[in-house]
């Protein structure tokens, strides 16, 4: 049915008969085996050969419904967008023509798509912060204190995860109104400039990094609060008895206990943050003004479902699936060298 | 040095594997309930020499206690701020949106009923419903017969399959689009509940890989029992497997009905008549054809928010708790 059901078939037989010679280091054949004491019959052979088979078929049985989806859904899709990205082809005529690499010359040759990776560097970095030190602060003040307070700002504050992005948005940009929003009231109240938060191409990356750090801060947040409940709070109260003032407790106690998490958090951040501003980006500003918050993936969904030009578009998505891997690369490194080393 | 996990042939499948140890190991951190600290009156008593240094001290904590809920409370503000002040305003009339006075004094309906005038809200709430649901559902399918394949038949060839499970987790499915989009096309499937749920099963592996792990708790004795008294491996995972399961299943299907119903970009390709899609692009169609009418606008986007937010004001801890497990999205 499927090519990884194909390929992983054949490989069952052989994988099971290694698996007992190491016990006796028999041959796998029983046929070659020829055991000194009473032959097994040939039919009680046939027949555990056959429960064996079954017993080698049940697990792939069990998974085929994973594999299915894998192979059809994520696998199938990655080859075919690398066999798209070789050609020219609008969606609409029935003979795409062969380009090779031509995509990928366009996309480092016009400006667009190097804006965009630059833009999507832009988010990750802006968003750093927001997905490292504001919710630990926040987990940290919030675990320092447990009580019902604390729970329910923990609810509270994990709300930005659930509520609709679409109206999520929505809510912003009917508050960022450049002609009678609230923010702009409230500036020109106090003496601040009011501004077309959205349509200024200097604030409108913020403005969208502002939206979606909430939901980094909400999510991360809650994964602090998971790797704080193992610190032990007696150590605290120890060092509270020798003097330490709680900056101190924070400082040198518990945040060295985050360190891990925090490695683990950033790397999630440069991971989703292309992918949590794509809504924000089509609901707010759809890349504009001048390209400014356009990020890879906006890129990725212009090309192919603006302008028709699948090629390029599918050529943008193997390129973002190559920076990625180097991005997991790049982050396993330090493990792998302490590793060795 | 971290623990080495087995299932990692490759560097790419390698942070993956870290991904999906760490987030996946911390629903093993229960927080364990600790024994009441005593505060140690007479500590206390022995530090504080007078009573004027006692009060300077009562008063430094109280200050302290006021900044941290100021910091919090502006925290919880900043973020919620528009939401609630869009609440606030879908109930204003449409000529008040602007108006000066802040509160919607009388309160009005007038912009939900333009709302669902306007846009057949009801037809996409159930339709993003259907969707969630459904995607939920084979999710949960998908990932308890795989988990439980991991689990009772441990050998050779499940290393390849975990890590071909790993990688697609960190595939972004936004990059996968465009061949996707054709094959839906090309089956017929667009504007329908088959196109909307099933190529969301790319998604699966986190249900997979968080099934795994608790089944992978439950202790072997108690399946190996089952056995002894003569059931079937089908057996085993009916009566006994799944009851036990119960509670996980329940924060998976939260995890993966929350992020579906959320989903924008997939609905958006695959349904575009406004009858046939979900509420999360209903809202976006209608913000793009009537410019920013924010009175009903807004009301649109509450009744998009409120489904979901009404569940979680009842349900909140359990739900962060699923989220928790999941450690993802």
């Amino acid at each position: 049915m499927t090519s990884t059901e194909a390929g992983a078939q054949p490989a069952l037989p052989g994988g099971r008969a290694s698996r007992p010679a190491p016990r006796g280091h028999l041959p796998a054949d029983p046929a070659s085996a020829a055991p000194p004491a009473a032959p097994t019959p040939a039919r009680a052979s046939a027949a555990r050969r056959a429960g064996a088979w079954r017993a080698a078929a049940t697990p792939w049985l069990f998974q085929t419904p994973v594999l299915a989806s894998l192979a059809v859904w994520v696998y199938g899709p990655l080859v075919f967008t690398g066999v798209l990205s070789l050609l020219d082809w609008d969606l609409l005529s029935p003979h795409p023509r062969f380009v090779g690499i031509e995509n990928y010359r366009t996309l480092v040759e016009e400006p667009e798509f190097g804006n965009a990776v630059l833009r999507t560097g832009y988010y990750v970095l802006t968003l750093l912060p927001f997905a490292t030190v504001v919710p630990m602060a926040l987990a940290i003040m919030l675990w320092k204190r447990p009580g019902r307070a604390s729970s329910l700002y923990r609810s509270l504050l994990f709300l930005p995860v659930m509520l609709a992005p679409v109206g999520y948005a929505l809510s912003w940009r009917f508050v960022l109104d450049p002609l009678g929003g609230v923010v702009n009231e409230t500036f020109g109240a106090v003496g601040l400039p009011q501004r077309d938060w959205l349509g200024d191409p200097t604030w409108a990356l913020p403005a969208i990094t502002v939206i979606t750090a909430a939901k980094f801060v909400a999510m991360h947040m809650l994964l602090y609060g998971a790797a704080l409940s193992g610190v032990d709070r007696r150590s605290l109260d120890a060092a509270r008895v020798d003097g330490a003032t709680e900056w101190e407790i924070t400082r040198h106690l518990v945040v060295p206990q985050l360190g891990r998490t925090t490695a683990l958090l950033a790397f999630l951040c440069a991971v989703f943050a292309g992918q949590w501003t794509f809504t924000n980006i089509v609901v707010l500003t759809e890349g504009g003004p001048d390209y400014t918050t356009d990020n890879v993936y906006y890129r990725l969904y212009e090309y192919a479902f603006t302008y028709f030009d699948v090629g390029t578009g599918a050529a943008a998505a193997m390129t973002i699936i190559a920076g990625l891997a180097l991005v997991f690369v790049v982050a396993n490194l330090p493990r792998r060298r302490r590793a060795t080393g | 040095m971290p623990p080495v996990d087995p299932t990692a042939p490759g560097s790419a499948a390698d942070g993956a594997a870290a991904l999906a140890r760490v987030t996946a190991s911390t629903p093993t951190i229960r927080p364990v309930p600790e024994p009441p600290i005593p505060r140690r009156p007479a500590l206390r008593r022995a530090t504080a020499a007078g009573p004027a240094r006692r009060r300077g001290r009562r008063w430094r904590r109280a200050a302290r206690a006021a900044g941290r809920h100021g910091v919090l409370v502006a925290v919880v503000l900043a973020m919620l701020f528009p939401m609630l002040w869009a609440l606030n305003t879908s109930f204003k009339t449409p000529s008040d949106v602007y108006g000066a006075s802040p509160l919607p004094i009388p309160p009005t309906l007038t912009n939900y009923r333009s709302t669902l005038d306007a846009f057949p809200a009801g037809t996409l709430l159930v339709n993003s419903f259907v969707m969630a649901g459904g995607v939920t559902l084979l999710h949960l399918a998908a990932g308890v017969l795989a988990g439980w394949s991991f689990v009772r038949y441990a050998h050779r060839g499940q290393r390849v399959v975990s890590a071909l499970v790993l990688v697609a987790l960190v595939v972004p499915p936004q990059s996968l689009i465009i061949p996707e989009f054709l094959m839906v096309s090309r089956l017929h499937w667009r504007d329908t509940f088959v196109g909307l749920i099933v190529p969301q099963l790319a998604t699966c592996s986190l249900a997979v890989l968080l099934l795994r792990q608790h089944i992978a708790a439950i202790p072997q004795t108690l399946l190996g029992a089952a056995t002894l008294d003569g059931a079937t491996d089908g057996e085993v995972l009916r009566h006994v497997v799944l009851p036990l399961l119960r509670p996980a299943l329940g924060a998976v299907a939260i995890v993966v009905f929350i992020t579906t119903w959320n989903e924008y970009l997939w609905p958006s390709l695959v349904a575009p008549s406004p009858e046939h899609t979900t509420v999360q692009i209903g809202l976006q169609r209608y913000q793009n054809q009537e410019g920013p009418d924010y009175g009903p606008l807004l009301a649109g986007a509450m009744l998009a928010t409120i489904p979901v937010a009404l569940v979680y004001a009842m349900a909140s801890r359990r739900i962060t708790d699923a989220f928790l497990h999941s450690g993802l999205r």
